[in-house]
């Protein structure tokens, strides 16, 4: 449905992409992840024909954003990094015109808008001034300027930036409840963000991409051991320097006292959590608990983009 | 064909949601008022002198007239006004995106602004209309003049109106875009009489004044359509349109 081949970009001098080539499927929903500058909105504004690459092509639903600009257009949705929205219009009014403008044929124009301002839950400022609107609800209306011509390719630059939690919650419930029926590439630098909502993720890092695949190949493409947290009753500092003894790889203290992590190689096997407990108990520490870590994206991105 | 109205209907509401409209309405007319008050107080008095000095009183024509070039003046206040926001603004605030993701050719939107723009400025002339026709309803003017000289005014509220959209398309300021857009069309409109200056005669002096619009207007002024003047109007609008097609087409490239 998308498919990226060696884009190319600079800005003068400095390489803003290179070499970027990824697909995403039909009904996917891609997560793009890269820190502030990473190519991240580039990359979208280029496969959304704003901006022309030097080279290397982006085809949307099979037709290509340079060569057939209008076909690949009509089946694409764009939200910007800052929602393009006239704010001295009514909510309905610029739904409509964004409707107009997609050539949704009139006869189906008044059925779309009013579909897609109940999808998006607008109904009770439909009638309202766009400039008037809360962040959240703005975002939403970006979001429905962005579907309103219910285009078979979404893309989505960090569509939850600058909101609160509840309303994060909810986009992001949004954005699921649209895959299957639209092909969407969302990017976000907020890695919870993407591991909670993507089935694919791609992280680029200074213009390249870094990795790709779904969360569990990324994170077991990382994996060299098990990262154990244990927690300790009293004397945190103690248990450290104790435990220091048993060769523990990555034994660092944790957040709070008490906050134990270390880490154990897979060829060693699982033997030394006998002795680490034994050691804790011994100790008179108290021991309160010792789980398994699991690796958070953040720590696949932090790793990768190193 | 259905976006470039879209866009049209769109931009025309916009001016009017905004003091803008309201502005440019009372600025053209408060001014033009004040030009036309004058004239006819030179005009009566001109004519009640006359036939003391044994001279030929003045005509409603000749009062028309002054009043028209006057409005050139005026023009390249207001039609820069018009036209600095249509590019530089939707830049500005990022609703360009709009545009550019949705699936109409730069030459849609070029026209649907423009369309916009000259529909505003149309609605000012013929709310203008309101001075000459006091003429025609206290006095015996040639009501043909009048509608030639609208006709005129017209033309060249298009093609200033394809100049200023060009100078938008280029800028995401708005304040540059008025001051260049003021700039050109001042230009144009005294380059008749810097010809003389620049070129030192010969047929470079006569290019020059081609070029310049005053000529072209004046025709219209007394009464006269002819199709080589309407031609050097539309010619410089569809010319001006073009030019800011290329320039929204390669700003993809840069």
């Amino acid at each position: 449905m998308i498919e990226v081949s060696s884009l190319c970009k600079n800005y003068g001098d400095l390489a803003a992409l290179s070499n970027v080539t990824f697909t995403v499927e039909k009904g996917q929903i891609v997560g793009f992840l890269g820190a502030n500058g990473a190519g991240k909105s580039t990359t979208m504004d280029i496969l959304c024909g704003c901006i022309g690459p030097d080279s290397g092509t982006a085809k949307i639903s099979g037709f290509d954003i340079t060569e057939q600009p209008i076909e690949a257009k009509k089946r694409l949705g764009y939200l910007p990094d800052v929602a393009p929205l006239h704010h001295e219009m009514i909510v309905e009014d610029f739904i409509r015109y964004v409707a107009e403008l997609h050539k949704v044929p009139s006869h189906s124009i008044r059925v779309r808008v009013d579909a897609t301002i109940e999808k998006l839950a607008l109904g009770d400022v439909r009638k309202r001034l766009i400039g008037n609107l809360s962040k959240g609800y703005r975002q939403r209306v970006g979001l429905a300027q962005a579907l309103v011509h219910d285009p078979e390719v979404l893309v989505l630059d960090e569509p939850t930036e600058g909101l609160d939690p509840t309303q994060i919650a909810e986009i992001r419930k949004l954005v699921r409840s649209l895959a299957g029926q639209h092909t969407i590439l969302l990017s976000s630098h907020i890695l919870s963000e993407v591991q909670n909502t993507c089935d694919k993720i791609v992280i680029i890092n200074k213009g390249q991409i870094v990795k790709q695949g779904t969360y569990e190949q990324l994170a077991a493409a990382m994996e060299t051991g098990h990262t154990y947290k244990l927690k300790v009753a009293r004397n945190g500092a103690n248990a450290l320097t104790t435990l220091g003894r048993l060769g523990l790889q990555n034994l660092k203290a944790g957040s709070t006292d008490g906050d134990i992590e270390f880490a154990v190689s897979t060829t060693t096997g699982d033997q030394i959590l006998d002795d680490v407990a034994k050691a804790v108990v011994d100790g008179g520490f108290g021991l309160r608990g010792l789980a398994l870590k699991t690796r958070s994206l953040e720590d696949v991105f932090l790793q990768l983009t190193k | 064909m259905s976006s470039i109205f879209a866009i049209a209907r769109r931009d025309l509401k916009a001016y009017f949601a905004s003091p803008r409209a309201s502005a440019i309405f009372w600025f053209f007319l408060i001014f033009m008022g004040f030009f036309f008050n004058n004239f006819i107080g030179m005009f009566m008095q001109m004519t009640q002198q006359a036939p003391m000095m044994g001279g030929q009183a003045p005509t409603l024509e000749q009062l028309l007239k002054a009043l028209f070039y006057n409005l050139h003046f005026i023009l390249l206040l207001v039609v820069p006004a018009v036209t600095m926001a249509s590019f530089s603004e939707e830049k500005r605030n990022h609703s360009i995106r709009l545009l550019q993701t949705s699936p109409c050719t730069p030459m849609e939107i070029v026209l649907g602004k423009f369309f916009a723009a000259a529909s505003l400025m149309a609605l000012v002339l013929v709310a203008s209309a309101v001075y000459p026709l006091f003429t025609v309803t206290h006095g015996n003017p040639d009501k043909m003049v009048i509608v030639t000289s609208y006709i005129g005014l017209l033309l060249l509220v298009c093609s200033q109106i394809a100049f200023g959209l060009w100078v938008s398309s280029m800028t995401s300021n708005q304040f540059m875009a008025f001051l260049f857009t003021m700039f050109g069309l001042f230009l144009l409109l005294i380059l008749n009489w810097m010809a003389t200056n620049l070129s030192g005669g010969g047929i470079m002096e006569s290019v020059l004044k081609y070029l310049a619009n005053s000529d072209h207007l004046d025709a219209f002024f007394k009464g006269t359509l002819s199709v080589g003047h309407t031609a050097y109007f539309l010619v410089f609008t569809a010319m001006f349109l073009f030019f800011t097609n290329v320039t929204l087409d390669s700003q993809r490239w840069r």
